[in-house]
């Protein structure tokens, strides 16, 4: 990442929920377009650092800057993506692709065309009119995509998007996750606690400690797409970050 | 699937054709037409009723006219459920300021407000939309209520995350989401509205389906009284088809 610009900052992040030690003085920086995966333990924090990072919690102290400026949603054009189905249950695939051009007041026709295009690079331009109650796992978790991405957003976060899925559907939607990156040259957080899907996705990955959370250790996974997960370099970065993972 | 609908209404008409045979045979073994006339007698009765006028009108106006006042009060009771319900669920304080009285008034039955209502409403049809009302906006606030309260947390953060604003927040999900709790509370409430129609329309009347089992009682006849009681029984079934219809076409969505 040193080559590229910096996208995010973070400096001596810390959250504390009452005296519980959440995240402790964490500092690192996001290049732009980069795509960073984030590992850790169970249960060490992962949604919290992210709830942090776009405020949801206010930190307890620290910054994060965002191309130089302290985070703001309406400002910074940030996209979350959650583990569980947000799509929402009364507006078809289109209106859903579309919510978040409405909400930012994107003009019709502009939103229009973005909608369409994006329904047709994850594959769901037969479904448009289809409510998320007729759809399966994988086709929600592709308007979700869809939606996130139609955004242009300047930084997209990832929270185990996948975890729910079953391992075929899962590689598939990985593909078009660095195919739609690789597109857009979106700038994506990606936490997860499944590390071959960390080495199969991230350019560099981050691994945190148990709580209270810090930065344990960044591995840079410096292999082309598409990866194979049966390579040699592969199953040998693998190895290095489980072992780095271990807490006991 | 058609040939099961097709078996689905076949059962409902034989036990509306039983339940008549039943009474039918009942009312012959007890003999006593003051007592129990014969389901005969009042379907007959019910269906003449439409061309003879009882009273003033034929069945068919007392209907309208019940239906009127039933219309205004459930708008009325539609406005202000909504609002209080999405108030309530929406804003803590507004909830800390409203909820307790409305738990308060809520068990206070719609007959038990027919005095008070002649005295503040006089006895025209405004103290009739008053009974109405109350029998009808509890649920639709209480429905309201809970649908605003259950919004899914996550839709509300993936808005957030699109950069909603409180206000895009509320008219955009919050809203939405709670449209099928709402229509829930306007089923129930369009049928108890309809069934306080009685009450309300013992508050003097000389017209709807409330004042016939009225003067049906006052004047001891029986029939009268059935037959002002199928009336309301056939048209609450009625409208609540016509909710049910209305709500499937909005919310196919919500159509597992």
């Amino acid at each position: 990442m040193s080559d590229k610009e910096t996208k995010v900052k973070v400096t001596n992040l810390t959250k504390k929920f009452g005296d519980l030690l959440v995240l402790d003085d964490i500092s690192f920086d996001v290049g732009k377009g980069e795509f960073l995966c984030i590992v850790g333990p169970t249960g060490c924090g992962k949604t919290t650092f992210l709830n942090s990072i776009t405020h949801l919690y206010e930190p307890t102290s620290g910054h994060i800057l965002i191309d130089g400026k302290e985070v703001n949603l309406k400002e910074h054009n940030i996209s979350y993506i959650f583990q569980e189905n947000s799509t929402m249950p009364w507006l078809t695939v289109e209106e859903n692709v579309r919510f978040g051009l409405d909400i930012k007041s994107i003009p019709r026709e502009e939103a229009t065309n973005r909608v369409s295009e994006y329904l047709k690079i994850v594959g769901l331009e037969k479904y448009k009119n289809y409510y998320p109650n007729q759809l399966s796992a994988s086709m929600l978790q592709r308007v979700v995509i869809a939606r996130a991405f139609v955004t242009e957003p300047d930084l997209l976060l990832m929270d185990e998007p996948y975890g729910q899925l079953d391992i075929e559907l899962r590689f598939k939607l990985e593909d078009e996750l660095l195919e739609l990156q690789r597109r857009t040259g979106t700038t994506v957080i990606f936490i997860t606690h499944n590390i071959e899907e960390a080495v199969y996705l991230g350019e560099r990955i981050l691994i945190l400690t148990n709580k209270p959370t810090k930065i344990k250790s960044s591995v840079f996974v410096d292999m082309q797409h598409p990866r194979n997960i049966a390579d040699e370099e592969f199953v040998e970065i693998r190895n290095k970050v489980t072992d780095l993972i271990k807490w006991w | 699937m058609k040939s099961e609908k097709k078996k689905n209404i076949i059962a409902t008409l034989l036990t509306i054709a039983g339940f008549l045979l039943v009474w039918q045979l009942v009312s012959m073994a007890v003999d006593n037409a003051a007592f129990l006339p014969k389901a005969s007698v009042i379907v007959l009765e019910f269906f003449k009723t439409f061309v003879n006028p009882v009273g003033k009108y034929t069945m068919t106006m007392h209907i309208l006219i019940s239906l009127y006042r039933v219309g205004v009060a459930f708008i009325l009771a539609t406005l202000v459920g909504i609002m209080m319900g999405v108030g309530m669920g929406y804003s803590k304080l507004v909830e800390a300021i409203l909820y307790p009285l409305f738990e308060i008034i809520r068990p206070i039955p719609p007959l038990a407000w027919i005095p008070m209502s002649i005295l503040w409403f006089g006895l025209g049809d405004a103290s009739k939309f008053f009974i109405i009302f109350l029998g009808s906006f509890s649920f639709i606030t209480l429905n309201t209520y809970d649908g605003t309260k259950n919004v899914d947390r996550e839709l509300i953060g993936a808005a957030r995350m699109l950069g909603a604003s409180e206000r895009q927040v509320f008219f955009k999900v919050v809203l939405p989401s709670s449209v099928p709790y709402i229509f829930a509370g306007l089923q129930i409430a369009v049928t108890a509205g309809w069934s306080s129609v009685v009450g309300a329309e013992m508050v003097r009347s000389d017209e709807g389906v409330g004042w016939l089992i009225v003067m049906g009682m006052n004047k001891g006849n029986t029939i009268q009284i059935m037959v002002g009681m199928l009336a309301i029984g056939i048209i609450g079934f009625l409208l609540a088809q016509l909710t049910t219809l209305v709500e499937r076409r909005l919310l196919a969505w919500n159509d597992q």
